[in-house]
């Protein structure tokens, strides 16, 4: 537990994770090592939360990466992921969000209580920004299907989750720069 | 051949001969607005006869049928029982008769008709080498300008009975992208056609028109092989023409035809045959490797294509038209020079503008111009500065900005706030030679009162210490004609301008993967400040109606420049600023001058 309540998981930690919830199963034979039972049932719950946050997060960025239309839909997939659909809404220019290999280990965050869960993601994200339309240059660009700067920047995406019902939905989600 | 619009001109002493000029340039001709059953009575008789020809009509079709096999078209059953007419039969339904036309050029065939009692035909190309077939159903009435010819593009083949279909088809292409052509067909129709997109295309009609303007046209571009092509145009926002040929471009020679309806609705529905010269080739900007053509996709992203779809730029259209009193209403409520720069995608054409220079702060001079008031100065600093005609008392303040694009030489413009027809000056001033050029802007011209026309004032700079030529002026140049140099504004913003008559230019605009996508043209004039120092103007006439000027340096590669607009939200005055490249230069300078008429030279 972190001292602000929380339990924080990096992607290793994850791993490691992983390899304590097996040992257990070994240390069943070996009465030297006995976890308590409602330990052992934290740490599971917390790592099927984690567990089911990463599976929502890559739903979301798949939604988020094939969605053709712009990302104030409300009625589409990735909006539907959303705790309340209208605020999926997030930064308009972004058009894809890949991981950011070269930047800092995903970190998911539980609240003590397993309600809810911040997640922060090193991301590689893809604008897409229109030229404004003032001058013929542009007006044609736009007329042709063009007419937009396209970036890729760094930038770390911070996402608050809700659990409700049992199943976990995407509360807010928002950039910073990296 | 050496050619050029004196050879259309009748030689001769002591009478009065017409010049080569129409009345109306093609973007000032009000069209009729045809209606569909006009139309049909103006294609009958063509239907039947088939299309004329100067040339001897080839019979290379005659006494034969074949049957055209397309993807995703039709299947073309056509027997030809001479050299003027044939039978055909669409998808396995009943025959109908009609006249056609046929043109070889080398192993290629090519033919067209109309089908009577409609308003719509073939044209097809035929490879008899490879027995390869590329199909052109053509229409009219498809668009609410029911002239305009609308085309469908089918590719397919011949098919040989027992014999394995090909699998290899023509294909669209950017090959022929950044060539220019001259070329002079049987009738005597002379034309220069430049290239520098791969979905437009840039025309001069030197024998029609007189040469003075180029126009623009969506066009298509076909690959048959490495030496021929297929190339075609639609004169849109205009008559509505369509033209379409064959080109070899070793042999130089086409085969084509051309129909639409002309300024007198008259039909013009011809084949022909003709010689040119290659005039030169522009660079392409696209990834080596990227031979993709139809880079401007024929509807917007997620819509499928309507059948005949492409993009067509209409400026005339969608530019706002407003009447003086529309014009006066909106310059006195919004009057706006130079306004804050911004960054990133809002900031448009000054994307790329270099720094502005304090070089006329605290400096007192007057531009004293040949034909035109003289205009006095006082600057007070970078941005301000107050200017009066000569002989009156009261001075004007103006917001400018001013840049030095070789050392001595400003570039500044500035609004002259009181003028009746609301004038700005986009002004090249050359400090170390004495000499000024303004390219004077002015609005309620005779068109559209929002139109910008202009004036180009010639003339010297008096100030302390400078002492002007007498006789010596800037001078209007034809060393840019030919050229084209690309201009990158901002971060995909990059259009290129082609220099294509000495009256006229065309813009390209880059589409994202650096092909040239749409076109368009306007007036201009270019003026030589220094070696390779240029000042020049267009005009976007029926086109928004902004006068752009910009001062190109070819040694370092930026231009800088003033724009001016009005329309519904007032009078602008904008910079501009790019990084450019040189694209080429098309020899084109002898088409465009006057032979003598007689006596010794």
């Amino acid at each position: 537990m972190s001292k602000h309540g929380t339990s924080t998981s990096t992607r290793r930690s994850f791993l490691k994770g992983g390899a304590l919830l097996a040992a257990p199963l070994a240390a069943v034979a070996a009465p030297a090592v006995v976890m308590a039972d409602d330990q052992l049932r934290t740490r599971l719950a917390r790592l099927e939360d984690e567990a089911a946050i990463r599976k929502l997060h890559q739903a979301w960025l798949r939604a988020v990466n094939t969605r053709e239309g712009n990302t104030n839909d409300t009625l589409d997939e990735a909006a539907s992921l959303f705790a309340d659909p209208k605020r999926s809404a997030f930064d308009a220019s972004v058009r894809a969000i890949a991981p950011d290999h070269a930047g800092k280990p995903d970190a998911i965050e539980l609240t003590s209580d397993g309600k809810r869960a911040t997640g922060r993601f090193h991301c590689a994200v893809e604008t897409e920004t229109a030229i404004a339309p003032d001058c013929t240059l542009a007006q044609m660009a736009h007329a042709q299907g063009s007419g937009f700067v396209h970036r890729t920047e760094r930038r770390v995406l911070h996402v608050e989750y809700v659990k409700a019902s049992g199943a976990w939905t995407i509360a807010k989600a928002e950039f910073a720069l990296a | 051949m050496t050619p050029c619009i004196g050879t259309i001109r009748k030689k001769g002493w002591g009478k009065f001969m017409p010049t080569p000029y129409p009345k109306e340039q093609m973007h000032r001709i009000a069209y009729t607005k045809l209606t569909p059953e006009q139309i049909l009575d103006k294609l009958g008789p063509a239907a039947k006869t088939g299309p004329t020809s100067a040339s001897p009509l080839s019979d290379v079709f005659a006494g034969k049928s074949i049957r055209i096999v397309t993807d995703n078209g039709p299947a073309l059953a056509y027997t030809f029982s001479g050299n003027k007419r044939l039978s055909l039969t669409e998808n396995g339904g009943g025959s109908v008769d009609a006249g056609y036309g046929a043109l070889t050029l080398a192993n290629v065939a090519f033919f067209s008709h109309m089908t009577p009692g409609t308003q719509r035909g073939y044209t097809v190309v035929v490879d008899q080498g490879t027995n390869l077939a590329t199909v052109f159903e053509l229409w009219f009435s498809g668009y609410k300008d029911n002239r305009e010819v609308q085309r469908e593009i089918y590719y397919g083949y011949v098919d040989q009975p027992g014999q394995q279909a090909p699998t290899a088809r023509h294909v669209v292409t950017n090959r022929c992208e950044g060539k220019g052509f001259y070329w002079k067909q049987d009738a005597g129709a002379e034309t220069l056609e430049f290239f520098p997109s791969a979905s437009y295309s840039n025309f001069v009609e030197l024998s029609r028109l007189g040469g003075e303007l180029g126009f623009c046209a969506p066009s298509d571009y076909i690959k048959i092989n490495d030496d021929r092509y297929i190339y075609t145009r639609t004169e849109c926002e205009f008559s509505g023409t369509f033209t379409a040929y064959v080109m070899d471009l070793n042999r130089l020679e086409q085969v084509g035809v051309r129909l639409g309806f002309d300024a007198n609705d008259a039909l013009e529905y011809y084949v022909f045959c003709g010689d040119g010269e290659w005039l030169g080739q522009l660079a392409q900007f696209e990834k080596f490797g990227d031979e993709k053509g139809a880079p401007v996709p024929a509807a917007p992203a997620g819509q499928t294509p309507a059948k005949g779809a492409r993009r067509v730029y209409r400026p005339f259209e969608t530019m706002a038209k407003m009447t003086k009193a529309e014009v006066d209403a909106a310059c006195a409520k919004r009057s706006v020079a130079f306004p804050p720069r911004t960054t990133g995608p809002a900031a448009g054409m000054g994307g790329n503008l270099g720094p502005n220079t304090d070089w006329l702060a605290g400096k007192t001079f007057t531009l004293r111009y040949d034909h035109a008031p003289a205009i006095e100065y006082r600057v007070e600093d970078a941005e301000n500065l107050n200017w009066r005609k000569e002989g009156d008392s009261s001075w004007t303040k103006a917001r400018y900005q001013g840049w030095e694009s070789m050392p001595g030489v400003i570039m500044f413009g500035h609004l002259l706030e009181g003028m009746p027809n609301h004038d700005g000056h986009a002004i090249v001033a050359d400090f170390d030679q004495g000499l000024v050029t303004c390219f004077n802007g002015y609005l309620n011209t005779p068109y559209f009162a929002n139109e910008a026309g202009v004036r180009t004032l010639f003339g010297v700079i008096e100030m302390d210490g400078l002492i002007p030529p007498k006789y010596n002026r800037h001078k209007f140049t034809e060393e840019m004609l030919g050229r084209a140099v690309s201009q990158n504004y901002a971060p995909n913003l990059t259009s290129m301008h082609l220099y294509s008559t000495p009256h006229s230019l065309s813009w390209i605009i880059f589409t994202d993967t650096d092909a040239g996508g749409l076109q368009w043209s306007g007036p201009a004039a270019y003026v030589k400040i220094r070696d390779g120092l240029f000042f020049m103007y267009w005009l976007e006439e029926a086109c928004n109606g902004t006068l752009g000027t910009i001062l190109v340096n070819l040694h370092t590669m930026r231009d800088v420049g003033v724009g001016y607009n009005c329309g519904p939200n007032g009078l602008g005055m904008s910079a501009v600023g790019a990084h450019e490249r040189l694209a080429g230069q098309f020899d084109i300078k002898r088409f465009y001058q006057v032979p003598t008429s007689g006596g010794a030279v």
